[in-house]
């Protein structure tokens, strides 16, 4: 591998202290991602996935070990820096689609580049256009109560692609979705894939997993061979 | 600007629950009407008050007999009957002093034709009309050639006329006062009431009538002094005080025995006393802006719990700390300055009503509406600022999860 990992962990451990007792969710983690990879992340629930997932999307940072993105230390950051890191590379696709409730696809869409200080109009026409590529533009004025589960879920990976970001991070993308919708939203990622982007899927169910390049398997916080 | 962007957001948010932002607007909007519109009537009655003070005369120094003293008891001022017609005459010489009117009174019956009144009648000399600042309505007031003479010439309060059925077609005609015929020259322009004393209810004729008419002493009730100014009024008192006692035979331990009031002195008192009564009123309403800013906090912190997923989410997608601070501040400043703006309103319109039933007019200082907006700006950063810093410092990993 000529160039350096995209997403570099380096014997990664996060513990969580709730009281008296230390709660060990991840130990001892090492894993690269170079830039245009698909990779499925697949373990039960419990096995730390979640966990993982925070510490890769920069929510949650590493109890010990190291973690680059794109080659800068994430515990070298502040919580802004980390903030504008997050909103400049990181596309969150999240099981319960996390949408603003009462606030159309458009402007759920647009929101990321609001804090990138992306001026409306701009916002608009990017939104506009990432809908667009999902298949959603008679959607844009609808709130999310008005859209079905998979319209809701390509509005999110429409938000996720809004900023151009680095790494899209998907956390059980189909968790919610009925069997042909689910299999609509992996055609997606699978059509994003092959236009060079790099994807993380984070899932439990292994016919999922399947549609990625590679897989990591995950079990007690612990990377599986 | 992201911060425009906010306002924007703050505007759509407060827009969709409208009946909520209403209520939690309320509190400010009581506070601050409470606070403007106690000011306002504060304000309005202060010069109210002063217009009528003013309205007696200017640079209008007022000298009493002082109390007489019997043994160790000294009694009210006036009780002794110290000050005499040439004490009067003799003012005249003191420099910067406009006018000198001596006033000496009588309760006397007046009739005309079938009606009558019973009313004070006012002994004194031309220079009245300037002391007391009394403007003529119909005729003319009584002329010097009639104080020498002793002439039955009468001039008639507003009151007094009006009392007697008499219009302006009463000059010339006759009436009679205390039994003995008065020829009406002039009647005057109404004056307004000071407290129970109403000035255009009385009569006034000639010193040396009354004092032949219906009394015969030469002592004085008061006399009426007008300074050429208010910067020399001090100076003039000074003076007045040396010549008195210096004919009165005081020597340098005797205390005066007449008392000098002053105009100016009494208006200062009276706005003084006034304008604290009116802060201490405005303090009092003030606890209503700070009761409406807690009802502010209160929904904030409710409306943080309630958006602890959204909260979660703007920050996954790159909100930093401040983007959430100010968008949740931007709410809590919106919600009070728009009950602020609302409250200045109600308070204007308030005071104004109050303003036009009592008298004196729509008194509203823009100062007042400034302070005010600025209090409930205050009140709104005060009370927004700690449930923003809990939003902007929501973990988002643990508010994502927060169902």
């Amino acid at each position: 591998m000529a160039a350096p990992p995209l997403i570099d962990l380096e014997r990664v451990g996060r513990v969580y202290a709730t009281g008296r007792v230390e709660v060990v969710a991840l130990a001892d983690i090492s894993l690269q991602i170079a830039a245009g990879e698909f990779v499925a992340i697949v373990g039960p629930s419990g096995s730390g996935k979640s966990t993982l997932m925070h510490i890769v999307g920069c929510l949650d940072r590493p109890t010990s070990g190291r973690y680059r993105l794109g080659g800068v230390d994430v515990a070298s950051l502040d919580g802004d820096a980390l903030a504008r890191l997050r909103g400049r590379s990181i596309g969150f696709v999240f099981q319960a689609y996390n949408l603003l409730p009462r606030t159309s696809a458009l402007e759920n869409v647009a929101m990321p580049l609001l804090y990138q200080g992306v001026g409306r109009r701009a916002r608009l026409e990017r939104a506009r256009a990432a809908l667009a590529r999902l298949g959603l533009e008679a959607r844009a004025g609808h709130t999310p109560a008005e859209l079905s589960g998979g319209e809701q879920q390509r509005v999110a990976i429409a938000r996720a692609l809004v900023t151009e970001p680095e790494v899209i991070l998907a956390d059980e993308p189909t968790g919610n979705l009925a069997t042909e919708q689910g299999a609509e939203v992996l055609a997606i990622f699978r059509a994003l894939h092959a236009a060079g982007r790099t994807i993380v899927l984070i899932t439990h169910d292994p016919d999922v997993a399947a549609v990625a390049d590679r897989q990591v398997h995950l079990r007690d916080g612990r990377l599986a061979a | 600007m992201i911060v425009l962007e906010l306002i924007r957001l703050a505007l759509q948010r407060l827009g969709a629950g409208r009946l909520r932002t209403a209520l939690t607007a309320l509190g400010v909007v009581i506070g601050v009407a409470a606070v403007v519109a106690l000011v306002g009537v504060g304000q309005g009655a202060t010069s109210g008050i002063t217009a009528r003070l003013q309205g007696l005369g200017t640079n209008l120094l007022t000298i009493s007999p002082g109390g007489a003293v019997t043994g160790f008891t000294r009694g009210a001022a006036g009780s002794a009957q110290t000050l005499t017609l040439d004490d009067a005459t003799a003012l005249a010489t003191v420099p910067d002093i406009a006018g000198v009117a001596p006033e000496i009174t009588s309760q006397q019956l007046v009739v005309a034709g079938t009606k009558n009144t019973t009313t004070q009648i006012v002994g004194t000399t031309p220079d009245y009309q300037t002391v007391r600042a009394f403007e003529i309505w119909q005729g003319s007031f009584i002329s010097p050639l009639a104080v020498e003479h002793g002439l039955r010439v009468a001039v008639l309060g507003a009151t007094t006329a009006d009392d007697l059925g008499l219009g302006a077609e009463a000059v010339g005609q006759t009436i009679t006062i205390g039994g003995l015929p008065f020829e009406v020259v002039g009647i005057l322009q109404p004056k307004g009431s000071l407290g129970p004393f109403s000035q255009d209810d009385q009569v006034v004729v000639p010193i040396t009538t009354l004092r032949h008419a219906f009394n015969s002493t030469d002592r004085v009730r008061t006399i009426g002094v007008s300074v050429d100014s208010v910067a020399t009024m001090d100076a003039a008192k000074a003076a007045i005080t040396a010549l008195l006692r210096q004919r009165h035979g005081l020597d340098a331990t005797a205390e005066d025995d007449f008392t000098i009031q002053d105009q100016a002195q009494l208006l200062s008192t009276v706005s003084d006393v006034s304008t604290t009564l009116s802060l201490l009123l405005a303090g009092i309403a003030s606890i209503s802006l700070v009761v409406g800013g807690i009802g502010i906090m209160n929904i904030m912190l409710v409306s943080v719990r309630e958006r602890t997923r959204e909260i979660g989410i703007r920050k996954a997608i790159g909100a930093r700390e401040r983007d959430i601070l100010v968008q949740f501040l931007v709410e809590a400043l919106t919600l009070s300055v728009l009950g602020g703006l609302v409250g200045t309103a109600l308070g204007v319109a308030v005071s104004a009503a109050i303003g036009t039933v009592a008298g004196w007019g729509i008194v509203v200082s823009p100062w007042t509406v400034l302070i005010a907006l600025g209090f409930s700006v205050l009140v709104g950063v005060v009370f927004g600022v700690w449930p923003a810093r809990q939003a902007a410092r929501l973990d988002p990993v643990v508010a994502l999860r927060y169902e």
